[in-house]
Order: C-alpha cells, then structure tokens, then sequence
C-alpha cells in the first residue's frame, strides 16, 4: 500500500501526559474550548495558548505538532486580514488608518488577533490530547462514559478509511497516467473521484456484511477488549479539568473589564504591518499549496 | 455420503436479489452437509456460490434485501427466523477480498472485535486471541496494524477473527482470490488444519480445483444458480464431459485419464483418480 499518511495522530512517547488517561485530557480540552468561546480578551487566550504550547513541548510533540500548524497557522492569518477590514463587532468602529475603499478599525485587529488566539489555543490544546493518546484508548474511553459502540465504531472507522481512500486515490492517478491521461494537477483529480468513491462504497457493503456476520451491533452486553484505567492522578487531573476551565470560563463571563476591544490601543504601523504581513503570510502559503497540488 | 443427520439442510431456497420477475440468484437449491465435512464449491463467476453461503449464517435473508424463498436449517436454527448474531456462534465467514473485511487498529483489536459483541470477558478475549493467532501463524504480530498486512495475512487474520467467535462451521467465499501463491498456501493449509483437526465443517467455494479435488470430502458444482453434480471429488470430476461444458477446470490427473481413455491409450475405469497420489496408485499397472 501507498501514501499511508495520518497527519493528525498519535506520536508515540512516554510523557506524563502519554501515559494520561485520555479522559482528563479530552475534559481539559473541552474546557479550553468552553473558556475559549467564552471570552474575546486576548490576555485570556494567550495565556491558554501558551499553555497548550508549553504541553506540547513538554510531551515532545514539537515536531508533529509544527507539522500540523504549518498548515493551520497560515490559514487562520485570514481572519486577521479581514477581521480589520470587517470587525465581527457591532459598529461604532474606530478608524486606525485607511488605504483605497479599504478601512483598518481598533476593533477589527483586535477581534482578528483574538479570532487567531482562539483558534490556536483550542487546536494546541486538541493536538495534545489527539497526538498523545491512543485512539483506541480515547474511542474506549468514550465508550465507558455512554457514547454508543456504534459511534465508536465509526470514528474507528473513519480513521482507518482516510489513509485507504488515500492510496487508492494515487492508485487510480497511476492507472489514469499509464492510460495517457492526465496524471496530475486539478484536471486528473476529478475523474478519480468517481472509481475511488464507487470502490469505497464497495469496501463498506463488504464491510458491513462481515460485521454483521461478526455479531456486530447485537443486543445484549458488550465487553471491551482494551483497558484503559483511571489512576488516582488521573482522578486528580479529572476534578482539576472541571474545576479551573470551568472557573475561568465563570470569570471570563462575568468580569465585564476583560472586555478590551475598546480600551486596546493599536498604532497605525503595527496595525498595518500586521495585516500585511497576515495578507503575504497567507499567499505564501496559498502559492505553495498551489504548486504542491500541480506538481503531485 | 453420512447417515448422520445434516448440520446444514437446505430445503428448496431460490433466491431473488431484486424482485421475483428477475431471474434467481440460486434456484430450487437443495443441499445436506454433515459436520466436520470439507465442502468445495465450484462454478464461474455469478453461479450462485457466493449467494449460496451467506443464506449459511443468514445474511440472506435478513440482511440482503431481496426474494426469499425455501427453508436452510443449520443446526437446528432456521435461519429465516435466527438473527445473523446468534447465527455467528455456529458460523464463521470469510471473504474474498481481506481488505475490506478490516476495520480495526491492530489485530488483536480487529479479532477482539466480534467477541466485544458476544460479550466475552477481557481474560477470555486474550486467550482466545492467542490461541487463533497460534491457529493461523499471526502470533507476535497482535498490534500492528491490520492494514499493513500482506494479502495472505490479512486473510489469514479474517480467519482468525470468525475462528475467535468459536464456531463449528466455516464459510470461506474464494478466500485465496486477492493473495499470492504463497498466501494460497497458507490459506489452504489452516482450513485444512482446521477441518482434519479441530472437525471444523468447512464450506469453501475456490477456483483451484487441484487443491479442492485433493481436500474436500464434498464437490458441489454450481451453474446459473443451480446445483448440477454434488459427491465426492471422484465422483464429480469423473463427470467430464458435463465439466467442461460449464466452462470448468478439472484436476489435470483427471483430465489425463479422461485423454488416455478417449485415445485408446489405457482403459481407466471411473471414478477417475483426482489427486496426484491416487493417480500413480491406478496408473502403476496399466503404464
């Protein structure tokens, strides 16, 4: 098989946070999320994101992790780029500095920058939990606390068929390239689709018939093969994953002076270069995937 | 053949995939296979052998949309009114393409998975993962993952997956199809270990008759839905003329005799030998 690549997965270790129960980790990842949601001050955020930063140094996830941001990062630049155009804020705005039809406002780089510290500080924290817990242990996990087998299953699944589809996409582009078609660029990619998705259509009859004829999905009592146990600091990390998101989250709603979005002062140079270095942040990248897309 | 009562009967079963104006998938099939018998079945593509099996376990019915028609009794369960779930405990399945039988992260996992359903218990699910891996030569291999696998041990980690459930009976529908001779091999090697050592009934429908003709104790050959000679390997293949008229292969040992007769070279007498050792055996006196 070829081209077997799940960019967000697993990297194996032996940290205090790999040998975590799963648990802990995804309550202190949806608490991140909650706080996250909850708040637009970028002190807040910040601090949440250095956090989940320090975490995944900490792990020694580093490289796995950069991989996945190279990625992200870039795309989520956007939001600065036109948050100061166009603030999600309800107006009046103030006026920073203005070039052609286009206008920077206070409350759209502020709104862009916390926009971004959001983003990134739920995926660092998200990327830690994923990259440090076996998916297995986290889907069993799941399943102790109620979620259905069925579901289980599926996201099981789901992981299992990116990397097929994946190859059995470069299968159909080789097939196409030794029958002088297009092998590459946008143009080959389509008529792929159609053998590649008929064929995985294909895979899940077959698949489900050898379920079923494995019992799956049959009533009565279900056992699970892979234990995963709660230690004590597990328990520990689990009351703390409760208490301190959920007591940040408490604050951040109520303390209306975290609300900065007026009082936060940008200078005319520092609010240009940062739209524009956003702006060319982006296009690097979008030229790069570009060429990468044409050249596969 | 046995005087024993049958494990499998099948009484009359047609089936329809579509409506009953199409034509049947399998038509008036009429069927007994005892226990720990080796049953081959045999036929080209689209005789009916694949719908055959899965009305063995009752995927068809209850799970194939389609036509219905008859009775298949296995082990005293009519499979009409049995779920496919408790069918599961009398019958495994394994199926053409490995593959798209996987869907787990490791192998332990992939056959921990049909014993999760049934219940069993955590101690119960590692002795039996490592008795079947012992069974089909996966052991030390339990946490890589399925899909990084070559075609033969993924087969073989299909088998181990329905040998987990601990059935008696074990449908294998053209297991060697996608894998390579070596793969064949082993695939040959574990259903016939199963079947002399363990009386595993073992239902296999496969092109290679060579090797069919050598293991089973039953031949059933199928065209267009219906079952046209069922016996022995000797008895079957010595039906020469019928077999190469449905467009099959026979064992070459056979079709030698078969020439020698139609050239008045020797006079081979039926059954016509099958295998390679019975062959010698009648050839030694008249060559």
């Amino acid at each position: 098989m070829q081209g077997i690549v799940i960019p967000i997965t697993m990297v194996p270790g032996n940290s205090t946070i790999h040998r975590m129960n799963p648990l802990p980790k995804l309550l202190w990842t949806l608490g991140i999320l909650a706080l996250s949601f909850s708040t637009r001050n970028i002190a807040v955020l910040g601090v949440a994101c250095l956090i989940g930063l320090l975490l995944v140094f900490y792990s020694g996830i580093t490289k796995a992790y950069v991989r996945v941001a190279m990625i992200l990062f870039p795309i989520s630049l956007t939001l600065i780029t036109l948050q100061s155009i166009a603030p999600a804020f309800p107006r009046p705005w103030t006026a920073i500095v203005g070039f052609g039809p286009f206008t920077i406002y206070q409350e759209g780089i502020y709104s862009g920058i916390s926009l971004l510290l959001r983003i990134m500080a739920m995926t660092t924290w998200a990327m830690v939990t994923i990259m440090t817990s076996h998916p297995s242990d986290i889907f069993t996990s799941l399943k102790k606390i109620g979620m259905p087998y069925v579901l289980n299953f599926i996201f099981v699944m789901t992981l299992q068929l990116i990397p097929i589809l994946q190859s059995e996409f470069g299968i159909v582009l080789n097939a196409q390239k030794s029958r002088a078609m297009k092998g590459s660029g946008f143009g080959a990619i389509l008529p792929s689709m159609v053998p590649v998705f008929v064929g995985a259509i294909e895979r899940v009859q077959q698949l489900s018939i050898s379920l079923e004829s494995r019992a799956f999905g049959s009533s009565g009592k279900k056992t699970s093969f892979r234990q995963v146990r709660m230690a004590f600091s597990d328990y520990v990390a689990l009351f703390l994953g409760f208490l301190v998101p959920g007591a940040a989250t408490y604050w951040v709603i109520v303390d209306k002076s975290l609300d900065w979005s007026h009082s936060m002062v940008f200078s005319p140079a520092f609010s240009i270069t940062l739209v524009l270095g956003a702006t060319i942040g982006f296009l690097v990248f979008v030229f790069f995937a570009i060429r990468a897309a044409l050249s596969a | 053949m046995s005087d024993k009562k049958p494990i499998i009967e099948f009484r009359g079963v047609t089936f329809w995939y579509g409506g009953a104006n199409d034509k049947p998938a399998i038509k008036n099939i009429n069927l007994k296979i005892h226990e720990g018998e080796y049953v081959a079945l045999l036929g080209l593509n689209g005789a009916g052998k694949t719908t055959l099996q899965l009305c063995i376990n009752g995927v068809i019915p209850n799970s194939i949309m389609g036509e219905f028609e008859g009775e298949v009794i296995v082990y005293g369960n009519d499979t009409y009114d049995t779920p496919v779930r408790e069918m599961a405990k009398f019958v495994g399945m394994v199926f053409d393409n490995p593959e798209f039988q996987l869907s787990q992260m490791s192998v332990a996992e992939e056959i921990a998975l049909g014993m999760e359903s049934l219940g069993f218990s955590y101690d119960e699910m590692t002795k039996t993962i490592t008795e079947v891996l012992e069974i089909v030569g996966l052991r030390g291999l339990e946490d890589r993952s399925p899909f990084g696998l070559s075609g033969g041990q993924q087969q073989r980690l299909s088998i181990a997956s329905a040998l987990a459930m601990r059935p008696k009976i074990l449908v294998m529908d053209e297991p060697t199809s996608n894998v390579d001779p070596i793969g064949k091999e082993e695939i040959f090697a574990v259903a016939e270990q199963l079947n002399r050592e363990k009386n595993m009934t073992v239902i296999m429908a496969e092109h290679e008759v060579e090797v069919m003709a050598a293991y089973a104790d039953i031949v059933v050959v199928m065209h267009e839905g219906e079952i046209l000679l069922n016996g022995t390997p000797e008895e079957v293949f010595s039906n020469v003329d019928l077999i190469h008229k449905l467009g099959l292969r026979m064992p070459q040992v056979t079709e030698y005799a078969h020439r020698l007769n139609q050239l008045n070279l020797a006079s081979i007498e039926k059954p016509y030998p099958v295998t390679l050792d019975s062959a010698v055996e009648r050839f030694k006196d008249i060559l």
